[in-house]
């Protein structure tokens, strides 16, 4: 009888020792209603209609207004959101999806299917260059039978288009406030109207976007916070002053050198994310220009990878923030991201092997000397350009300094933006630069562009190699073609074990973006632009 | 005018850099650049962007913004009350504290509190002002919080009326004090050495003998302290307008400093000229004002 007793008082303990140790984390799972979230972002986004463009600064500040036919879960998966349901028919040509009902505009209008037939047709084919590029040339056709189904129809089957419809690639708008308007100049774009948790307020230029609940929105009892306010602050290291002041809750982006004081900060969580409004899935890439005699060899391509110490790049430059790159693609689009290639590791001894059996000799001090290099009068030098944008200068310092060890001379040319895309893809003035190289969320839309010949020309950051192999132009092509995802897996992985061999790029580091947030919010989703659908903050 | 409109145009299109693919982002195709450009005007002659930019500034009309599709006349509004308040209030900050101090240093010269003030200037003039901002927030808006860090209005409590006066007059003290500073120390600089050497003149020894007390006396001096003085702060408007721009930034002010460092970034060409335009129009009007007020203090200067 004692014994049971005992055991009963060890249980009832047990139990009120669980409920304590637990109530606090339950406590601060419990979303809480109301209140304000404030939200940093870096620039202003000039207008609030990310369907006209792909600029990240637009997307960040205006996403939450808006909803695409899908989202994206946490491993970047398609998901319901305006449409409740899809089909794929005829191997991938044609996409059949039925949309919520009951869904209403900010404005109490009804969201139809001929919404999405005009922002497709009207807007974002013409005006959101990532669906354009992507997809404009292949769409045979957009038919919306009823109100609540909308039909792609493509000239052959297309792969990507799950991919492809969430707020970022394609925010839905709607028809009756732009139908028969410019969309780059309706008043619209300022005083903005959608579908999604938040409701437009105000815009006060250069200060903040002011957000409202929408408390019509169709997920139920989303969003919490009473309002959310996007505040412009254009420094990153200000921004951090702001979040540890209290006047900023929710940071798109830490600046490298901060991260470690506001990781090991207990007021603050963070996340980390290879989503971003505007580029996806990054990877710091230094292109070799193929036509250049010095790097049409691939032994001094494979040279320049053996001479660089990766873990360098990811140490020194991003904090440990991200990853040494594994393979051509980024490892965020893990169905795609081929594991166990041989990718050039660090070894200066291997480096100054291959010259040395190319013909770039070492004769005293100083860059290698050509002596019977194919293409290249004896007595050159070996000397290499590097194009950066001028936040990129310590890729720059380090593969300068890195090369200088086995013999190869390093100039560098910090170029802004705006230069350094015509002087590369259009002029093609360069030996090697480095581009951060975004994925995309599918390697057709931004793994293609680097290595389809096709896309050698003055588009900007397309395929800045200009490397030409007919094998991997037909496997893009197959790949872009085939909807099973274990069969587009597998042309993928022989995609990159070809380019590993070629070495047209050399793939530095993965970069992420780490998300901050006052530790008394929750819910934050890092890898949506829909980021503060769920989030709620504790007063 | 047409020669400050066609220089501006010159120099804006003289740097390097493309607007399409500013404004395409990374990932378009050849045929979207090239729609961009013809939707711009960008892919006419040059003699030709320039023929319909005079004509079309000549007739009121600064052009649409490449951003914020939006009249460029518009964006800069909105722009200019945050850059007068602050910029309006460097300016009176740095002049009065500058000649005070002036004052103050060039009459404690041989004292502790002159040659503090002296080195306090030659720092304050050689410390550059985005540094300056960092430090400030760091000491005295994160360290104590008694500024706010950024923007000009509190994101989370919106006020109205006198408490959104209030909440302005907090946001602004710090940037406000930090785009002075550099000023304040040049003036009173130059209202120390010139009131030391004015000081030394034989209208004032003259003055002295006649048994003018010394407030007089030290007024009569600084009354011709102050025509070169004027005149450097009056041609320095421009430096306070690109002095702006970084303290704009480190602060979040929502001016036109930052305003044009965007829209530089982006290659908006029609905002970066509007900004041309009304900022040389800017310096002129403060040459304009500075030459008014020598008459003002000078009586043997008129202008007929």
């Amino acid at each position: 009888m004692r014994r049971r007793r005992l055991t009963v008082l060890a249980v009832l303990l047990s139990a009120v020792m669980t409920l304590l140790v637990d109530f606090p984390a339950r406590a601060q799972d419990q979303p809480v209603r109301g209140g304000t979230i404030v939200v940093a972002i870096v620039a202003d986004p000039g207008h609030l209609n990310p369907a006209i463009t792909t600029s990240g600064a637009t997307h960040a500040a205006s996403e939450l207004i808006y909803n695409g036919l899908l989202g994206r879960d946490e491993r970047g998966d398609p998901v319901p959101e305006l449409a409740e349901s899809w089909q794929v028919e005829q191997g991938g040509a044609v996409y059949r999806f039925r949309l919520r009902d009951g869904v209403k505009w900010h404005d109490g209008k009804p969201f139809t299917a001929a919404d999405v037939k005009f922002t497709f047709e009207e807007v974002l084919l013409k005006f959101h260059a990532r669906t354009r590029a992507s997809m404009g040339s292949l769409l045979a056709g957009l038919e919306a039978p009823d109100d609540r189904t909308v039909i792609f129809r493509f000239k052959q089957p297309y792969a990507p288009l799950l991919y492809q419809l969430d707020a970022t690639e394609a925010p839905i708008i709607a028809r009756h406030l732009y139908q028969g308007s410019d969309p780059q100049t309706n008043p619209a774009n300022g005083n903005p109207v959608g579908t999604g948790p938040f409701k437009f307020v105000s815009y006060t230029k250069g200060t903040e976007i002011r957000l409202a609940r929408n408390p019509a929105y169709f997920k139920p009892g989303l969003p919490y916070p009473d309002a959310l306010v996007m505040r412009i602050i254009p420094d990153l290291s200000v921004q951090v002053l702001a979040l540890e002041n209290g006047e900023a809750d929710f940071l798109w982006e830490l600046p490298g050198p901060l991260l470690s004081r506001i990781k090991s900060d207990t007021r603050f969580q963070t996340a980390r994310t290879g989503y971003h409004p505007g580029g996806s899935n990054c990877i710091m890439t230094m292109s070799f220009n193929l036509e250049r005699p010095i790097l049409k060899e691939v032994r001094v391509r494979q040279a320049i990878a053996h001479a660089l110490d990766r873990q360098a790049f990811l140490s020194q430059i991003l904090f440990g923030e991200g990853k040494v790159a594994t393979a051509p693609i980024s490892s965020e689009i893990p169905w795609a991201h081929a594991t166990g290639l041989a990718l050039p590791r660090s070894d200066r001894t291997e480096a100054e092997r291959l010259l040395e059996g190319v013909g770039w000799k070492k004769e005293g001090e100083g860059p290698r000397t050509a002596r019977g290099v194919p293409g290249v009068p004896d007595g050159t030098r070996l000397s290499i350009d590097f194009l950066h944008f001028p936040a990129f200068a310590k890729y720059g310092e380090l593969v300068r300094q890195q090369l200088g060890t086995v013999g190869i001379s390093v100039v560098l040319r910090p170029l802004e933006p705006a230069v350094f895309a015509p002087t590369v893809f259009k002029d093609r003035n360069f030996d090697s630069n480095v581009i951060s190289y975004c994925n995309g969320p599918d390697p057709e839309i931004g793994v293609r562009r680097m290595y389809h010949s096709s896309q050698i020309g003055p588009a900007p950051f397309t395929n800045a190699a200009a490397y030409r192999n007919p094998r991997v132009d037909a496997l893009f092509d197959d790949a872009s073609r085939t909807v099973e995802r274990e069969k587009r897996s597998r042309l993928y992985r022989q995609i990159q074990e070809i380019v590993v061999q070629d070495v047209p790029y050399y793939w530095l580091v993965e970069t992420v973006n780490t998300r901050a947030w006052t530790a008394r919010c929750s819910g934050f989703r890092a890898w949506t632009g829909l980021f503060a659908e769920g989030a709620f903050c504790r007063r | 005018m047409a020669g400050l409109l066609v220089l501006n145009f010159c120099i804006i299109h003289l740097a390097p850099g493309d607007p399409a693919i500013a404004l395409g982002g990374e990932h378009g195709d050849a045929a979207y650049y090239a729609f961009l450009r013809s939707r711009f005007g960008l892919d006419r002659p040059l003699p030709e962007q320039l023929l319909t930019y005079v004509s079309n500034v000549l007739h009121g009309d600064l052009g649409t913004s490449f951003v914020h599709g939006r009249s460029v006349t518009r964006v800069i509004a909105e722009r200019v009350p945050a850059t007068l308040l602050l910029v309006g209030t460097a300016l009176v900050l740095s002049s009065v504290a500058g000649v005070a101090l002036g004052i103050l240093a060039a009459g404690f010269r041989r004292r502790s509190v002159g040659v503090t003030l002296n080195v306090a200037a030659l720092l304050g003039y050689a410390t550059p002002s985005f540094w300056l901002g960092q430090i400030a927030l760091l000491a005295l808006a994160v360290g104590t919080g008694l500024f706010p860090v950024q923007g000009m209005t509190d994101a989370r409590h919106p006020q109205t009326g006198l408490a959104h006066l209030a909440d302005v007059l907090h946001h602004l003290v710090l940037p406000a004090v930090v785009l002075a500073i550099n000023e304040l120390a040049l003036t009173m600089r130059l209202v120390r050495t010139g009131l030391l050497e004015a000081l030394g003149a034989d209208y004032v020894r003259a003055a002295r003998a006649k048994g003018l007390p010394e407030a007089l006396v030290v007024r009569h001096a600084l009354r011709n302290v102050m025509l070169p003085v004027l005149t450097v702060i009056g041609s320095r408007a421009g430096m306070f307008l690109s002095g702006a721009v970084l303290v704009e930034v480190v602060f979040a002010w929502p001016g036109l400093g930052r305003l044009l460092l965007s829209s530089l970034l982006s290659r908006d060409y029609p905002v970066l000229l509007g900004m041309f335009l009304i900022m040389s129009v800017g310096v002129v009007l403060a040459n304009l004002i500075t030459d008014l007020t020598y008459a003002r203090l000078d009586p043997r200067i008129r202008y007929q």
